[in-house]
């Protein structure tokens, strides 16, 4: 191949030259080039390694079905590999290197696995390494992942970058009357028809410039007539996205589009997008894709130099570029024959072969037509030299002359663009006169245009899309009909000479032949969906564009059926490929997921606080003093909240308001004790199971006033709750005069706790006196007035076992509630705690969280039986009561101590009789702490029966992964103040 | 008396401001009083009648998906049997709702609320809601409960503003994931 740019021509800018780099040399090219035209402009001739055999590779084509142009772009952490060079636009300072290869594509180490081709036949990797004979013969596949490591390394395409991705990508929604997909002729009169009918529009073309095939075509006529159309569209107000590709279509409308925004730009605005992932919903959909040129297999038809006869018009007429001298073209249909006559034109020598001995078309001016030939074997090392011609004779391929050739371009007939409506489930109908899968019916609302529905010509294209797009407006009009060509195509999908072996390739992208092909037939792997996953064929980047057809035609040969009678795969979303940075969008780092902050997040910030993670929530962990890490500093806040005081933000808590006339009901029905009675001004604990009897949450409930109820739920299950309860009373319950708001955000929260936590709140309200025992006893509630003019409410209530106080003002406020009660705190030698020291107060005191009512347990497993009513019923009563759920010997909630206190354990660890470590032993420890109060680690779990059943016997806390076995002691979940005085005090 | 603090006030400080080029304004209503009534559904007629004549004489209740100016407030449907009543001067004098009619419950503190406008206002915010605000679909005294990046929102469109009540605990990641994406058309603070 010696290919040159033309001195003019095309819609290239010559005015503005741009630089590049491929495989570390400077080249040049234009504006409006694509890396393969100016690739090609260059007369660079290797520009990928295949897959799997290293074999040279060129430019197949100028689309997004490219095979062979497959590079990696860019450098660093921004490197992308896989990219097709094709569909690659230039742009000044654009890096680009071959793949899969070394030193360089040019002169590839690893294409001595070449020689050895004939044995790396489909499925030669897994028979023969794994089972590997001697040494694992019929067993196991150790070796083999051995083994895998370095087949990978040899095999495969380019290589992700490992870095971090620096680029920012966007979702976007969007809505229309109607989605248009492609920009061709077909696209553009659909597009326009509809827009003048008052239609909102959206075209998207996957391409840089809008036009599809007229651009790719000689008549100066055809850039006028797509010039009108593209103003005519603007005026009438289409959206327009060009560099957007629609990889996938879905129920409902639903389009998902790649929008390539930076790509294309040496120095975009920091602010953009790389791309935006679009999520578009249409009203209608038209799909005017175009169809794709197929090759035919035969000997060497990879070799650089062999390309399809319509790229090779799009780098002629569009790039400005011919892509060789001395052009062999071979078709089976009336395509190739314009393409030949412009290359001709155009300077280059040129053969035209056609298989067909009956083509009713004359040979172009220039052309040296040759019928009844199709190729046979391509000849060249590092791009293709030669060709050698078969012909039929009785019913086979024989030899039938050689013709030296430095570009060999092949069609063997088009195949129309259907992915799209095949992912809709649009069974694809094969027509056996125009050799090509035409869409068939879906019930959703899509409509082929152009030759997407198999229409060849583009005057009939421009009707296809015009009729298409009045249908979509319910006009009853009739669709040009599919074909278009003189004389009908001669299908051909292979070309082989008995007695002459050949490296002919069906899947060029994954090194997928015609000997796989028949080689999965002789195995037994009939079937079109084993013949895939048995061959790879269809499964590299390009998901079979190029080869699908061929393989089918083989597979089909071999079972001595016709093609429809193999049938297809169908095509499966994305078309092309979407960087996973799109799919997440802006919701990566700190965005991965929604980040909660209490109203007291900054002020936490301020004063120190360590964060750790509760659900979405950030929560302070603990408020470390100069020097001390976490263990020091909980050990330390705990302490004080024993011997003074301390303020924990508790905002995080959910938070329900329950109104109305039947709310006491509706409680008394959820929560498994009794909340019929409770007074105005007073909280109660309360446990609520799912259905099944298991433990969902547990929290206080305060009653605010006749029919006003304020329920607390753990962190994270707030929204679990809300949902339940919504659902109960949309569902079973809509009796109930009951509404449900959550109130959450609305409260920030505080808990005060210790033996001077009411000297801590007294000098803070207007009333000081609210706080006293009489005023406010053990689980009393009350509004009140914080200093400031501060509203809120107040409870006793104590998750620490201390003497302790929950306050909540309205979030805008908690800046202000900590203005006043922190310095009373500090005035008392108090601290702020976090989320460590508050697990370790309550794991002295035996209460549950998350960690112990994890999904499993039921209310007797937890210790806290005597709050299920055996007076009333309450959701999940029924279901607790399974033997299963009351079997004595489950689980129970217990304390642990280290039998040698000065011992430690971990959480998770397993709660084993000694020797019995295997398995999943009798329990297991869900929390463990420092015990300030006790002065040693305890834990908090679960073991089979419970403290009775482990007395006087003894007991492993196993942890065979991290620290090997403690013995341990079973005591009773209270580990400190079982009476609760300290909590009443 | 106390001021109330912004869930803003720290993310806002940090986000540069484009001037008077912007495609996007984003301003915070800094302070406002949000009331929440709901009814039963044999006084949902009623009392929804009673609250919007009580507001503006005269005045009626929107439909499901409505949000209607009403005197001094905004009273938007929510949900089929609630309504919120938004004020920024001071709280409503709303008539006596009792528990047989419904319940009303200060929900103030629960939302921030942020104001969209701007030629660019509605690219901004589909970069985050499925919703179709092209002028035809969502008009003047449109409404949607929606959901930006999980996250329940409510969203309506007042004259050229799109207003957004975000749950306050989630307020300061949404605003500045809007502050991300809005620099692009270029950010104004209002």
């Amino acid at each position: 191949m010696t290919a040159r740019r033309l001195s003019s021509g095309g819609r290239i800018d010559r005015s503005q030259t741009v630089t590049f780099r491929w495989d570390g040399k400077r080249l040049q090219g234009f504006a409006g080039d694509t890396l393969a035209s100016a690739l090609l402009a260059n007369n660079q001739r290797i520009i990928g390694r295949s897959f799997k055999y290293h074999r040279p590779r060129g430019v197949m084509s100028a689309g997004v079905e490219e095979s062979g142009a497959i590079v990696t772009t860019g450098r660093g952490a921004r490197s992308e590999p896989n990219v097709k060079a094709t569909q690659q636009e230039l742009f000044e300072g654009l890096v680009a290197s071959g793949q899969n290869a070394w030193p360089s594509v040019r002169h590839d180490v690893g294409a001595v696995s070449g020689l050895f081709s004939r044995f790396f036949a489909a499925g030669f990797y897994y028979k023969t390494f794994m089972g590997l004979p001697p040494f694992e013969t019929g067993r196991g596949t150790g070796i083999w992942m051995q083994y895998e490591k370095l087949i990978r390394k040899a095999a495969g395409m380019g290589s992700a970058s490992r870095l971090p991705d620096p680029d920012v990508y966007d979702h976007a929604h969007g809505f229309c009357d109607v989605l248009v997909v492609g920009a061709g002729p077909a696209g553009l009169a659909a597009a326009l028809e509809l827009a003048q009918q008052g239609r909102d529009v959206v075209l998207v073309e996957q391409d840089f410039e809008l036009g599809g095939d007229y651009l790719a075509q000689s008549d100066p006529q055809a850039i006028t007539r797509r010039d009108t159309q593209v103003a005519a569209l603007r005026a009438a107000g289409v959206r327009i996205m060009t560099r957007t590709t629609a990889f996938g279509l879905y129920d409902n409308g639903v389009a998902g589009l790649l929008e390539r925004v930076t790509d294309h730009l040496a120095s975009p605005d920091a602010s953009l997008p790389r791309q935006r992932f679009w999520t578009m919903r249409a009203g209608r959909t038209v799909l005017a894709t175009g169809a794709l040129e197929r090759f035919i297999s035969f000997g060497n038809n990879d070799l650089p130099g062999v390309m399809t006869p319509n790229a090779a018009r799009s780098y002629l007429n569009r790039f400005g570029v011919l892509p060789g001298q001395r052009i062999v073209v071979a078709t089976n249909n009336d395509s190739a024959y314009a393409v030949a006559g412009e290359l001709a034109a155009a300077g280059a020598q040129v053969i035209l072969a056609d298989a067909r001995s009956d083509a009713a078309l004359v040979a172009p001016k220039g052309v040296e037509l040759r019928q009844g030939l199709a190729p046979f074997n391509a000849s060249g090392g590092r791009g293709v030299s030669g060709i050698e011609f078969a012909s039929q004779q009785g019913g086979a391929w024989r030899v039938a002359g050689r013709e030296a050739c430095d570009l060999l371009l092949v069609s063997g007939g088009w195949s129309p663009v259907i992915n799209l409506a095949s992912h809709l489930g649009a069974r694809p109908i094969w027509d056996s006169a125009l050799a090509c899968f035409l869409p068939g019916k879906t019930r959703s609302d899509i409509h082929m245009a152009g030759s997407a529905a198999g229409v060849w010509q583009t005057e009939a294209c421009e009707a296809s899309g015009t009729a298409v797009a009045r249908q979509v407006i319910g006009a009853d009009t009739a669709l040009p009909a599919a074909g278009g060509w003189q004389t009908p195509i001669a299908p051909l999908y292979e070309v082989r000479v008995p007695g002459r072996r050949t490296k002919a390739f069906v899947d060029p992208q994954h090194d997928v032949t015609g000997d796989d092909v028949r080689l999965a037939h002789q195995e037994g792997f009939v079937s079109v969906e084993h013949l895939k996953r048995y061959t790879t064929l269809g499964m590299a980047t390009d998901q079979g564009k190029m080869g699908n057809i061929i393989g089918l035609a083989m597979m089909a040969e071999a079972l001595g059926r016709e093609i429809p009678q193999v049938g297809t795969t169908r095509f499966r979303p994305p078309y092309t490929p979407v960087a996973i940075g799109a799919l997440a969008g802006r919701h990566t780092g700190p965005h991965a997921k929604p980040l909660r902050r209490t109203p007291l997040h900054d002020w936490n910030l301020r004063q120190g606080a360590v964060m750790t993670d509760a659900g979405l929530w950030h929560r302070p962990w603990y408020f470390p003093h100069a020097g001390e890490g976490m263990a020091e500093a909980y050990v330390r806040e705990a302490t004080a909240v024993r011997e003074t005081v301390g303020i924990c933000d508790v905002s995080s808590l959910g938070k329900i308001a329950i109104q109305g006339p039947d709310a006491t009901e509706f409680l008394n029905r959820i929560y498994t004790n009794p909340f019929a009675k409770l007074p105005i001004g007073r909280a109660r604990y309360g446990i609520m199971l799912r259905d099944d009897g298991i433990v969902m949450d547990d929290g206080t409930t305060w009653r605010l006033g006749e029919s006003d109820y304020l329920m607390t739920t753990t962190t994270t299950n707030a929204g679990k709750v809300m949902v339940f309860l919504e659902e109960l009373l949309h569902t079973r319950w809509q009796d109930l005069r009951v509404h449900v708001t959550s109130v959450s955000d609305h409260w920030a929260g505080v808990s005060i706790a210790g033996p001077k936590s009411r000297e801590v709140i007294a000098p803070c309200l207007e009333d000081g006196e609210a706080v006293t025992n009489d005023n406010l006893p053990f689980l009393g509630v009350r509004p009140v007035r914080l200093k400031g003019g501060i509203e809120g409410l107040i409870a006793r209530i104590s998750f620490s076992g201390e003497l302790a106080y929950e306050i909540y003002v309205p979030s805008g406020y908690g800046e202000a509630m900590m203005a006043l009660l922190w310095p009373q705190a500090q005035a008392q030698n108090g601290v702020l705690y976090g989320l460590e020291a508050l697990g370790a107060l309550r794991i002295e005191k035996g209460h549950v969280t998350g960690a112990e009512l994890d999904g499993r347990m039921t209310i007797d497993d937890a210790g806290l039986g005597k709050m299920a009513s055996p007076k009333k019923t309450f959701i999940g009563d029924a279901l607790r009561r399974r033997p299963e759920l009351t079997d004595p010997n489950r689980p129970q909630l217990v304390g642990v101590f280290p039998k040698i206190r000065s011992d430690t354990f971990n959480a998770g660890a397993l709660l084993t009789a000694p020797g019995e470590d295997s398995g999943f032993g009798d329990g297991w420890l869900t929390a463990v702490t420092h015990s300030p109060a006790l002065g040693h680690w305890i834990g908090i779990g679960y073991i089979a029966g419970g403290v009775a059943a482990w007395e006087g016997r003894r007991v492993l806390a196993s942890d065979p992964t991290r620290r090997g076995p403690v013995e341990v002691e079973i005591v009773p979940p209270i580990m400190f103040d079982p009476k609760g005085d300290r909590m009443h005090g | 008396m106390a001021n109330p603090i912004s869930a803003l006030h720290e993310i806002l400080r940090k986000v540069p401001s484009a001037g008077e080029t912007a495609g996007v304004t984003l301003r915070e209503i800094p302070s406002f009083h949000l009331t929440q009534i709901a009814a039963w559904p044999e006084t949902l007629a009623e009392v929804s009648a009673r609250v919007a004549q009580g507001l503006q004489e005269g005045g009626r209740a929107p439909a499901p998906g409505r949000v209607m100016a009403l005197g001094d407030a905004l009273m938007l449907r929510v949900e089929p049997l609630k309504y919120w009543l938004l004020s920024t001067d001071q709280p409503l004098q709303l008539p006596k709702i009792s528990a047989e009619e419904g319940a009303t419950l200060d929900i103030s503190h629960a939302r921030t609320l942020l104001s969209v406008s701007g030629p660019r206002a509605a690219d901004l915010l589909m970069h985050y809601l499925p919703l179709d605000l092209r002028e035809a679909a969502f008009a003047e005294g449109a409404l949607a409960s929606s959901a930006m990046h999980h996250v329940g929102v409510t969203l309506w469109r007042s004259g050229t503003e799109f207003h957004m009540a975000l749950p306050r605990s989630f307020a300061a990641t949404l605003t500045d994931l809007l502050c991300q994406s809005a620099q692009q058309y270029g950010l104004r603070l209002g």
